[in-house]
C-alpha cells in the first residue's frame, strides 16, 4: 500500500489497461513506490523549473530530429516529448525478457544465415520458398557469403508490448540499422542530472558500459581480426531525420564519422580520404539503407553510398554493419514465423509471445480478416515507422473500404493482428499525472557476443487513448529505468 | 612589477582553475552511482554505501581529515556545503572565487577592466546563491554554471591581455594547478576503495568525466576501459589538455617567457625552466608499464610539481613558503 498522500492529481482510472505503476484497485506497485512517493512530494514550483531546464537543454544540445514537409519552407526541427516519470521494469522480470530478446536475436541472425546459404528452413518446408524470393529486402548479391562473425544484426531494436494482463509479446523486429540509442543514452543523462534525487532513491542498472560492448562488437567484425580496426558510422548526411544519433553515437564511440563521399573505394578495398592520406577502413557500421550503400550494386542513382563497396565487402576486406540482406528476416510476413524458428534453430520454446498474426496471403486468414477488419490492426509488409497502418477499431469506413480493397488486390502486401491494448504508464501533464499507451524498444548487440542493453527506449502515444508511439507521428519518450535485483 | 603583484597573478590563475577543476569533480563524483551502492542487505549498510558517495567527493578533493574535524556525518547537505559553499575550508569554491578576486583587486589597475568584471560578477552570483536552491533546482546545472563562469573569465583573458609577464604568471599558476590537478585525482582513484571498485566500469568512465577526458579517450583507446589505459592517457598524453605532460609543456613554455632585467633574478628563473624541463624530459621516456597503477610514480610526480611551487615563491615572490 502506498504511503503516500492520495492526492488527486497522482491518481487517475487504471482499471481498463494494464497500468505499469497502479494495480487495478489503485494502490501503486512495489516497484514504483519511492517514484510515486517523490512525485507527490515535488512543488509546482519545482516541477515546471525541471521541466523548463529540461527542455532548455534538449533545445542547446540539440537533441532534435527534424521533419521535412513538402508545404513547409523550413524543415522543421523539433525536440522528441520527453516525459520525466520513467518507466521501471524489475530486475527479475527483465531478466526473463533479456533472454527472450536474446533468444529471438540469436533465432534471427540463424534464419538470416540459413537464408543466404543452404535455405533448410524453405527445404524442411516451414516457410514458404515465395516469402523469401519475393521479399523486397532479398539480396541475392549475399547468397554464399560468409559474414564475419557470422553476425548479421550487429544491432537489433525489438519491440515490445505488454497486454492487458502485463504479458509482454514482440510487437515487431528492426533489424535494418534501428535507431533510437541517442534518445536512451541522452534520457538517462538528463534525468541523473535534472531529477538526481528521484535517480538516487532507485537502484538503477549502469547502461553506460552498454557503449563499450556496442564498440566491442564493432570492433570484433574487422576483417582478420585486425587489433586495431578503423572504424566509420556512414551516415546520410546532416540533412537526414536521425543525424543526432549518429553524431551521439560516433562521439560517444570515438569513431568517424563519415559520408559516402569521404570514402573511396580501391583495389577492392575502402578507404577513408582525410588529412593524412588515404586510410583503410576496416568496419563501415552504416545508417543507411541497404539500396545505396553502393550505386554499383543497388540504385545506380543513390550518392550516398560508396561505389566498389558491395565489392570490398564481398573480398572480405571490409565489414559492413548490419549486414546487407538482414531486412529478409525483419519483414513483417516473416515475422509470422519467429516462434517456429526459435524451435527450429535452437530447439527451444519461444520465451517471448509473437501477436497473433494473420498472413493475408493464407486462404482462410484472408476470409477471416475480411470479416473481421474493424477488430485487426492492418500493416503493410514492407513498411516501417508507423506508416502505412489500420487501426480498425479507430478507422472510419472510408479507411476501412480503402484498405479492404487493397487487401484484395495485393493480399501478400499485408498482415493483419489482433488489436493489442498497450500497457499505460503515466505521464505528466498540467501538473498531474495522466495515463497513456506505451511499448518499449529493446537493443541488442551483437559481434562476437551478444548483450542486451539494460532497459531500452520506452516510446510513449503522448495523444490521449492513442496507441501510435512512432516518433515521426508524435510520440515521445521516456527513460527505462531496470533495477538491480533486491 | 612588484614581486608580490606577480605572486598574486600566479594565485588568481592557480585558484580560478582549482575552482574549475573542483566543480567538474564535484559533478562527476555526485552523479557517480557506483553498482556497489545499491546492492547492501540492510537500511544501515544502505545509509552507509550512501554516505560512500559523500566521502568519495570530499576524498576527491583532498581534504578528508579537515571535513572530520567539523561535520559529525557525511550528509549530502553538508558536503555539498562543505565544498562549495564553506568559507573556513579552504579549498571551496567560494574560498577560491574569494581568494581570485582578492588577489585580482589589488592589481585591478595593470589588468584589462573586462577581467575584474569578469570575476567580480562571478564573485557576486555565485555569494548570493542559496544552498536550498542548488540541491532544490540541480546541483548539475549549479556546476555547469561555474564551469561557464571560469571559461568567460579564461576567454576574456585569452582574448584581451597582452602577452608579458602578468600573463605568463597567471598562466604559470594554472598549468602548475592543472598538473597537480590531475595526479591528485589519479592519486585518489588509486587510495579509494578495493581494487574491486576500482576497475567498475562506471568509476572509470567517472575517473575519465571529471576531467573532460572520456570523449578523446575514446578516440585513442577505443573500449580499452583499464585502470594502466587511464592512468598513462591521463599521465602522459601530449595533445590532451588536462595531461600531467601538456600541463607541464605549457607550464614551461610560459615560464621561459617570463623576462627578468635582474641578474640573481635570472640566474634563478633559468634553474627553474630546468627544474620543469627535466620533469618534461622524464615524462617523455615513460611507458605505461612505468606508470601501471599510479601508485608510486604519481607521489614522486606531485612531489615534483610541490617542489616546483615552492620555487615560485622563493625565486620570485622571496615569501618563502608558498600558500595553499
Amino acid at each position: 500500500m502506498s504511503t503516500a498522500r492520495k492526492s488527486q492529481s497522482y491518481y487517475y482510472d487504471a482499471h481498463s489497461f494494464f497500468d505499469e505503476m497502479f494495480m487495478p484497485d489503485m494502490t501503486v506497485r512495489a516497484h514504483y513506490e519511492p517514484i510515486h512517493r517523490q512525485f507527490s512530494r515535488l512543488k509546482a514550483s519545482e516541477l515546471s523549473y525541471r521541466q523548463q531546464a529540461l527542455e532548455q537543454r534538449m533545445l542547446e544540445e540539440g537533441i532534435t530530429f527534424t521533419l521535412y514537409s513538402p508545404n513547409q519552407r523550413e524543415p522543421l526541427e523539433r525536440t522528441i516529448p520527453f516525459d520525466y516519470i520513467p518507466r521501471v521494469i524489475p530486475g527479475a522480470e527483465w531478466r526473463m525478457v533479456e533472454q527472450g530478446i536474446k533468444q529471438r536475436v540469436r533465432a534471427l541472425n540463424a534464419f538470416t544465415c540459413d537464408i543466404y546459404h543452404e535455405q533448410r528452413i524453405v527445404a524442411d518446408g516451414l516457410i514458404p520458398r515465395r516469402m523469401i524470393v519475393g521479399n523486397t529486402y532479398f539480396r541475392p548479391e549475399m547468397v554464399g557469403f560468409d559474414v564475419p562473425c557470422n553476425a548479421y544484426m550487429t544491432t537489433s531494436g525489438i519491440d515490445l508490448i505488454r497486454d492487458e494482463r502485463g504479458q509482454y509479446y514482440v510487437l515487431e523486429d528492426n533489424l535494418r540499422s534501428p535507431s533510437g540509442f541517442s534518445y536512451l543514452y541522452k534520457g538517462r543523462t538528463l534525468m541523473s542530472e535534472l531529477f538526481h534525487d528521484l535517480y538516487f532513491s532507485c537502484s538503477v542498472q549502469n547502461i553506460e558500459h552498454s557503449l563499450n560492448h556496442f564498440l566491442r562488437s564493432l570492433r570484433s567484425l574487422a576483417p582478420s581480426g585486425k587489433k586495431d580496426p578503423l572504424i566509420v558510422l556512414l551516415t546520410p548526411g546532416s540533412y537526414n531525420s536521425a543525424y543526432y544519433e549518429h553524431t551521439f553515437l560516433a562521439q560517444q564511440m570515438g569513431i568517424h564519422l563519415v559520408e559516402g563521399r569521404d570514402l573511396v573505394y580501391r583495389n577492392h578495398k575502402i578507404y577513408l580520404r582525410d588529412l593524412r592520406g588515404l586510410r583503410q577502413v576496416d568496419v563501415i557500421y552504416r545508417r543507411i539503407d541497404d539500396d545505396y550503400l553502393d550505386p554499383l550494386a543497388f540504385q545506380p542513382d543513390s550518392l550516398l553510398g560508396v561505389p566498389g563497396l558491395m565489392n570490398a565487402y564481398r573480398a572480405g576486406n571490409v565489414a559492413i554493419a548490419n549486414a546487407p540482406g538482414t531486412g529478409v528476416a525483419d519483414d513483417k510476413a516473416v515475422y509470422a514465423y519467429v516462434p517456429d524458428m526459435i524451435r527450429y534453430y535452437l530447439g527451444e520454446e519461444p520465451l517471448l509471445n509473437n501477436v497473433p498474426t494473420y498472413l493475408l496471403s493464407r486462404k482462410e486468414d484472408r476470409a477471416f480478416v475480411l470479416e473481421h477488419l474493424s477488430e485487426l490492426v492492418v500493416k503493410e509488409t514492407s513498411l516501417s515507422g508507423g506508416y502505412g497502418m489500420l487501426i480498425g477499431p479507430a478507422a472510419t469506413a472510408k479507411e476501412l473500404a480503402a484498405f479492404r480493397e487493397a487487401i484484395i488486390a495485393h493480399p501478400e502486401r499485408y498482415i493483419a493482428q489482433t488489436t493489442m491494448m498497450l500497457s499505460r504508464a503515466p505521464v505528466m501533464q498540467c501538473g498531474a499525472m495522466a495515463p497513456r499507451h506505451i511499448d518499449l524498444r529493446a537493443f541488442a548487440l551483437m559481434g562476437s557476443d551478444l548483450h542486451v542493453i539494460p532497459g531500452g527506449l520506452t516510446r510513449v502515444a503522448m495523444k490521449e487513448g492513442s496507441l501510435v508511439v512512432n516518433s515521426s507521428q508524435g510520440g515521445g519518450v521516456k527513460d527505462t529505468w531496470v533495477l538491480q535485483d533486491e | 612589477m612588484l614581486n608580490r603583484n606577480a605572486e598574486s597573478l600566479f594565485w588568481v590563475g592557480r585558484y580560478m582553475e582549482r575552482a574549475e577543476n573542483h566543480a567538474r569533480l564535484i559533478d562527476v563524483h555526485y552523479h557517480l552511482q557506483s553498482e556497489a551502492d545499491h546492492s547492501a542487505a540492510d537500511t544501515e549498510e544502505l545509509q552507509q554505501r550512501a554516505a560512500q558517495r559523500w566521502i568519495r567527493i570530499v576524498d576527491a578533493l583532498g581534504c578528508r581529515s579537515i571535513y572530520e574535524q567539523r561535520y559529525s556525518g557525511y550528509t549530502e547537505n553538508d558536503v555539498l556545503y562543505y565544498v562549495t559553499h564553506d568559507r573556513e575550508h579552504a579549498n571551496s569554491l567560494i574560498s577560491c572565487i574569494q581568494h581570485a578576486r582578492g588577489n585580482l583587486r589589488t592589481l585591478r589597475e595593470k589588468v584589462p577592466t573586462e577581467m575584474w568584471d569578469a570575476i567580480n560578477t562571478f564573485y557576486l552570483w555565485l555569494r548570493d546563491k542559496r544552498q536550498e536552491e542548488l540541491s532544490g533546482e540541480s546541483p548539475h546545472q549549479f556546476y555547469i554554471r561555474i564551469k561557464e563562469w571560469t571559461a568567460l573569465f579564461l576567454g576574456i583573458s585569452q582574448s584581451v591581455m597582452p602577452r608579458e609577464n602578468e600573463w605568463y604568471f597567471i598562466e604559470c599558476g594554472r598549468y602548475l594547478e592543472r598538473a597537480e590537478n590531475t595526479l591528485r585525482i589519479i592519486q585518489s582513484a588509486v587510495g579509494a576503495g578495493g581494487a574491486e571498485e576500482q576497475s567498475s566500469y562506471s568509476y572509470l568512465q567517472a575517473l575519465l568525466k571529471s576531467v573532460s577526458g572520456y570523449q578523446v579517450f575514446r578516440r585513442y583507446y577505443a573500449d580499452g576501459v583499464s585502470v594502466e589505459a587511464i592512468n598513462e592517457f591521463l599521465v602522459l598524453h601530449p595533445a590532451f589538455p588536462r595531461s600531467v605532460h601538456f600541463s607541464l609543456l605549457e607550464m614551461h613554455r610560459h615560464l621561459s617567457g617570463i623576462q627578468f632585467q635582474d641578474a640573481q633574478l635570472k640566474a634563478n628563473h633559468a634553474r627553474m625552466i630546468r627544474q620543469a624541463g627535466r620533469m618534461i624530459a622524464e615524462l617523455s621516456c615513460m611507458e605505461r608499464e612505468d606508470i601501471g597503477n599510479g601508485g608510486e610514480i604519481v607521489g614522486e610526480l606531485l612531489e615534483d610539481c610541490q617542489e616546483l611551487g615552492v620555487a615560485f615563491a622563493k625565486t620570485f615572490f622571496r615569501l618563502g613558503e608558498a600558500s595553499a
